[in-house]
Order: C-alpha cells, then sequence, then structure tokens
C-alpha cells in the first residue's frame, strides 16, 4: 500500500525531521569541544560468568570516568576517551565479532577480556587488523606466546601463578613442618581452569616439589552439581584441596565437603575466582572461614588502591575493589598513559608507547607495570589471601601481610555448625 | 572400584533424577501435545527458582513450601506465552518455532539477570546443609525432600491429566486435534493450559533445586539440555518415560563419573540418547512411529 505525500504529510515529517536535528545538534555542539578517543571494554557480561563479567565493565567504565575527570588525554590536547561496549557472552565467537564490531566503529585500542580463550580470539583478530589490544584480566600462557605485536598483558600468566603458590606454599611448608602433602588438584574445563590446573601440576612435577598429586579432576564450566566429584574427592582422602573454581563451582564445593564430611587440612587454590567475591562470603559464612587464594590483589596500603575502592563501594553499595575490578581498572590506565605519550591515535604509536610502559601504581600488589618483550607485564604478582573471621586478608608475602596466615584448618568444615 | 563411593554417586544421581524428571515431564507434556519444543524450558526453570528466592528474601518462606507459588507464577507465564507466541506459531516449519522459542529464552533469561542481577546466590535455608547417614552413604536432606515434592507434583499432573475435564481435552487435543474441535473443545485454551501445566512443573522443579544449587540468570542451560535427552530416552511425549527417562539419566550422569571425567560428563547423557535413537528410535516408552 502506498501513501500519496501531501501538504498535510509534508508539513508533519518536515517539523519532526527539524525537531530532531534541533534535538541531536544541541550535543553535537557541546561535544565538538574536546577531541574524543574510542577504546573498546569487551567483557562476558552476559553468559555463564556475567557476574565477573559485569564487575570488569565497571572497573573498565570507572577509570575512563576518572581520566576524563582528570582532564582526560592532556597530550592530545584534553582529548576525552569513550568506552565502547562489547559482550562477548563467554563465547570465543562472540567475543571475536564484537571486537570486529567494535574496531570498526573506531576503537584505537581495546581492552579485556577476562577469559583467556575469548582473549585469544580477539588477540589474532587485532593482530590481523593491526589495532592494540591490552589484556586487563587474561591468565594462559599460551596467549602471549603467539609472537602477536599487538597484544599485551597487565594480568599475571599462569606460569607466574604457580611460580608464587610454590614460594607461598614451600614458606608454609617450612613454617609448620610439613615435609609432605597429599592434595587434589580440581579445575574448571574452560581454558583458564585448565591451563591453570595443568601449569601447577606440572610446575609441582618440575620441581620434584613435596606435594603429592592424588588426583586431578576437571569438570565443565557452571556445573550445577558436585556431588559425585566431591565423593571421588573424599575417596581419594587428601589433606589439602587445590580448587581452580568460578564463583558458582566454589559455593557447591564447599556445600558439599560440608555435607559429604571431608576431612581436610586446607583449601588452597592456586589461583582462581570464586574463593573472594563478596557474594562467597555473604552465602558461605563461616563456611568460607580458612579458604586461601594464591591471586593477583589489591594492594591494602596503596593510596591509589584506597581511593578507587572507596568509589566504587560508594558507586556499586556492596561490592569492592578486588582482583578482575582492579585489573579491569589498571587495564585502562595503562592505555591512557600509551596514549598520553604516543600522542596519538595511530596503532603503531599506541603499540611502541606500550612497549616503553612504566606505569607506577599502588592500585595492585606488584611493582609498576612494564612490558618485556612478549607483551606480559613483568611485575605483575600475587598474594596470599585468607579468608579469616569472614573477612579477607592477605596473609603472604609478608610484607603486604595484614595478619598471620591460619594452617592447618583449626576446624573442619563439616563441624563449624552452620 | 570403591562400592562404597558408587553407592553415594548412585544414591545422589537418583534423588537428583527426581528433580530431573519433573523438569523433562514439562517439556515432554507441551510437546506431546503441541509438537513445539519449549527451548525457553531452562529460563522457565531459573524463574522458577528466582520466584522461591525472592519468597524466601521477602517473607522467609522455604522453598519447599513455596514451589506451590513458583508452580504457580510459571503456570501464568506458560499461559500467556502460549496465547502471545506459541499459539501463532503452532502450524509453523520447526525451524521457525525454534527461533521463536529461542527468542522467548533470551527475553526470560535476560529478564531475569535486568531483575535479580548477575551474582549468583546459594541462600542457607533450614535444611541446605542438612544430612542423614546410612552406614557410610550420605543423604543430602535437600535432595530427598526435593526427590519426594518432585515425585508427588508429577503424581499431581497425572491425577490432573486423567481425572479432570481441563486434563480429559489435553489428552483428546493431543490425540485428535482435528476430533477435539469437531466435538467442541476450545483447543486454543485446552492448549494455553497445558503450556501453564509444562511450565508449572518445571518452575515447581526450579523451586526445589534452590537449597541445592546456586541460582544465577543462566543456570537452566544445562538443565535444559539434560531434559532434552531424557524425553527422547523416554519418548517423545510421553510422560511415564519422561519420569523413568529422569531416573535413568540422573544416576548414569552420577555413577559414570567413576569411570569417565567429569569434563565429559554430559557425554553420557547424549551417548545415551544416541544409542537410544539407534536401537529404539520411539523411546523406552514412545509407541509404534510416535
Amino acid at each position: 500500500m502506498k501513501k500519496k505525500m501531501n501538504r498535510r504529510t509534508f508539513l508533519k515529517y518536515s517539523a519532526a525531521v527539524g525537531a530532531t536535528t534541533a534535538m541531536a545538534g544541541a550535543p553535537t555542539l557541546l561535544r565538538a569541544q574536546a577531541p574524543e578517543i574510542k577504546i573498546a571494554s569487551i567483557q562476558p557480561v552476559t553468559g555463564v560468568i556475567s557476574d565477573i563479567g559485569i564487575s570488569m565493565r565497571r572497573g573498565n567504565q570507572m577509570a575512563v570516568d576518572d581520566i576524563n575527570a582528570r582532564g582526560g588525554i592532556k597530550s592530545m590536547g584534553g582529548a576525552k576517551l569513550r568506552l565502547l561496549l562489547g559482550d562477548s557472552e563467554a563465547k570465543e565467537d562472540v567475543a571475536r565479532s564484537e571486537a570486529e564490531r567494535v574496531i570498526k566503529d573506531g576503537a584505537v585500542t581495546l581492552v579485556g577480556p577476562f577469559l583467556s580463550g575469548n582473549a585469544m580470539a580477539i588477540a589474532t583478530l587485532c593482530e590481523q587488523r593491526g589495532v592494540p589490544f591490552v589484556m586487563d584480566v587474561a591468565a594462559a600462557d599460551d596467549i602471549t606466546r603467539k609472537g602477536f605485536k599487538y597484544t599485551f598483558r597487565v594480568f599475571p600468566t599462569t606460569t607466574k601463578f604457580a611460580d608464587s603458590m610454590l614460594f607461598y606454599m614451600d614458606k608454609i611448608m617450612k613454617e609448620k613442618n610439613i615435609s609432605r602433602i597429599r592434595g587434589v588438584v580440581t579445575n574448571t574445563g574452560d581454558l583458564f581452569g585448565r591451563v591453570q590446573g595443568a601449569t601447577f601440576i606440572k610446575v609441582l612435577k618440575e620441581k620434584k616439589f613435596p606435594i603429592e598429586v592424588l588426583g586431578h579432576i576437571e569438570y565443565p564450566l557452571g556445573i550445577q552439581d558436585l556431588s559425585a566429584e566431591i565423593s571421588k574427592i573424599k575417596a581419594l582422602k587428601p589433606e589439602v584441596l587445590f580448587p581452580v573454581a568460578r564463583p558458582g563451582d566454589a559455593k557447591l564445593m564447599i556445600r558439599e565437603l560440608y555435607k559429604q564430611r571431608v576431612e581436610l587440612q586446607g583449601i588452597i587454590s592456586p589461583g582462581s575466582p570464586g574463593w573472594y567475591e563478596p557474594e562467597f562470603i555473604r552465602d558461605m559464612k563461616v563456611l568460607a572461614d580458612y579458604v586461601m587464594d594464591n591471586v593477583p590483589w589489591y594492594n591494602p596500603v596503596g593510596k591509589m588502591y584506597k581511593e578507587v575502592n572507596a568509589a566504587f563501594a560508594k558507586k556499586f553499595p556492596g561490592k569492592y575493589i578486588d582482583t578482575n575490578s582492579g585489573y579491569a581498572y589498571l587495564g585502562v590506565l595503562v592505555i591512557a598513559d600509551a596514549l598520553e605519550r604516543a600522542k596519538s591515535t595511530k596503532p603503531d604509536d599506541i603499540v611502541a608507547a606500550l612497549k616503553k610502559t612504566y606505569l607506577k601504581q599502588d592500585l595492585m600488589v606488584g611493582l609498576a607495570v612494564a612490558f618485556d618483550e612478549k607483551g606480559d607485564n613483568i611485575n605483575a604478582d600475587t598474594a596470599m589471601i585468607q579468608i579469616i573471621g569472614q573477612s579477607i586478608k592477605v596473609v603472604l608475602p609478608e610484607k603486604a601481610a595484614e595478619t598471620k596466615y591460619v594452617y592447618p584448618m583449626p576446624k573442619q568444615i563439616w563441624d563449624r555448625g552452620a | 572400584m570403591d562400592l562404597n563411593l558408587v553407592l553415594q554417586l548412585a544414591t545422589s544421581g537418583f534423588l537428583l533424577g527426581g528433580v530431573y524428571s519433573l523438569i523433562a515431564l514439562g517439556l515432554s507434556l507441551i510437546f506431546g501435545v503441541m509438537k513445539v519444543i519449549n527451548f525457553a524450558h531452562g529460563a522457565m526453570l531459573v524463574w522458577g527458582m528466582y520466584i522461591a528466592f525472592t519468597l524466601m528474601n521477602w517473607t522467609g518462606i522455604d522453598p519447599f513450601f513455596s514451589f506451590v507459588a513458583s508452580a504457580g507464577g510459571l503456570f501464568v507465564l506458560g499461559y500467556f506465552i502460549q496465547r502471545t507466541v506459541v499459539n501463532r506459531i503452532m502450524t509453523f516449519h520447526e525451524a521457525m518455532q525454534v527461533i521463536a522459542m529461542v527468542g522467548v529464552m533470551m527475553i526470560l533469561e535476560n529478564m531475569a539477570q535486568l531483575i535479580w542481577g548477575p551474582d549468583p546466590h546459594s541462600p542457607h535455608t533450614r535444611y541446605s546443609l542438612s544430612t542423614i547417614w546410612l552406614g557410610s552413604v550420605m543423604i543430602d536432606i535437600p535432595r530427598l525432600f526435593a526427590f519426594l515434592l518432585a515425585i508427588l507434583m508429577a503424581a499431581a499432573v497425572f491425577v490432573f491429566l486423567k481425572y479432570t475435564d481441563i486434563g480429559k481435552s489435553i489428552r483428546a487435543s493431543a490425540d485428535n486435534r482435528i476430533g477435539a474441535l469437531i466435538v467442541g473443545t476450545n483447543v486454543n485454551r485446552v492448549y494455553a493450559v497445558c503450556f501453564g501445566v509444562g511450565a508449572a512443573c518445571v518452575g515447581a522443579a526450579g523451586s526445589l533445586l534452590v537449597p541445592l544449587m546456586p541460582i544465577s540468570p543462566h543456570t537452566g542451560f544445562p538443565f535444559k539440555l539434560t531434559s532434552f535427552a531424557i524425553v527422547i530416552l523416554g519418548g517423545m511425549g510421553s510422560l511415564p518415560g519422561a519420569m523413568i527417562g529422569g531416573l535413568i539419566i540422573g544416576v548414569a550422569e552420577s555413577v559414570g563419573s567413576v569411570f569417565i571425567p567429569s569434563s565429559l560428563k554430559q557425554i553420557i547423557s547424549f551417548g545415551i540418547m544416541i544409542l537410544i535413537l539407534l536401537l529404539r528410535p520411539q523411546g523406552l516408552f514412545g509407541g509404534k512411529g510416535s
């Protein structure tokens, strides 16, 4: 059905077009005052790991807002950063297509994406398109072993995790006069989980470290029932459980350990989420106590940490800066610092500036951010944290420790009267 | 092989299987009557969970009582979805039905994320950590309750279908749509009620799972896949098939993890599904040619 254009419809449309132009015109005038640089955040904001994805996006966005509030990129006339948002849905193919989209939309650098598998997909694309990519969180060693020129990682690698873990375990075992620990390693079946679990076991073997791995249990990401896995762990009779988890399965695991009355001296994660999020302690209460986790943690005495955390907690009540939101914030700072020194948005200038990064920070444990030839942050480090009295404390290294670690657990999980 | 371990796994699997059965019952009922595959089944499970969770937070009612409210809420939702979406696509090609149902799934999942947020919740209920021990085998009390209530709910659905007028109309419409129309059945209403009952089953199951596992907007997905396998194992549209299939898959998934890595767990349910498709394509309880 066709409509003829008469005087009335013509007037109606003209008025509508006029009004739209007037409304759209005003912000254009305002925006024209300072140039704008687009960067993009790709995080798993929906899908199986959306809780962490949203926390990461908030970290990215808050850093952008803070930089803009401090006057933007000064070397480029106070250019403001604009964060384009991408959602990987925790899927590799979506991560890639989202990266493609934000690059088309004009993003000069990408930041993200929490999941190592997604990081690999984005890094490969960025290499093809010649767009710099700064990984805020993603640990799998392999990503930076491909010889990519445009990819940088602020987060520690899985090998770094394993080395720190052994360093801390050595200290605990020496101080407590333990000659040997019989343990079980568990991990989720995604790329990070597999690599983190396998690297821990590999490094134990290579260094002939006195932790005997009685069993290695892997289960799918997003699992809903861990009763069979915990029954298997119970049958192996380990002294210590070394779990690489995610928020949902960490809770399932603790509850099943309680129900099946698994006797353990400790639960010490070689480094994974699940154990430090506010929701874990909120839901598990006393059962959460004495869990240890070897993670890139915030620096409890850092000035930057205190400022950022205060703002973050105010903006998102009930939340605090943790490994993920902290590194998400830091990732954007690294990009802004590179843009400041590059004085350009050309990819090669940004990459050249990123290579020379030396960004002092006391937001996270570890020294200034600086990249090696592979693009890994040589100063990224981990701390051993422990939940004591339902709050998280840094227990190792001693120079950052808020309190002394408790090992073995003074009370079994099932003996805590939950 | 450790006999205790196998017994433990079989017990846990059997009890969870009861809830699987209830989920699959809803799916099978909807398919049996309308020949529409409800891809939003997992998302509906999540809504059942969140309704029970919200009631628990507001009023302190235990999910083992509020499963009635979850079932009621999901009945209304199911009725609405049937009237607005499913009724319009029933005569379409299967591939087109899938698109619409996946759309419903995405809307429900993301609405749940908007309303309740992305963080997984593991609310502490009075029984959520209770256990009883039979020798060295642990019986998880919430799992036992979930099993018993799931069986009770399933029995109620059977009674509803067999003895009530609307239940008889549902069975009549499933057997012969034209025949049901000729004798004056209001088929559209029957279908909407049937979709509602299917949704109520999965809603109740969601509520029963609250003390057992963390609730998050995407919890439903693995259950949806498993319930597809169960429905195929039991026979598409067969209600006793869904019940028995649920128990078989529950035990097989649990005990199977002794022999294969847990990360390959789903191989078991899908392996059984492929076997049944090869050897008895109509399923254990499916009639010839169904």
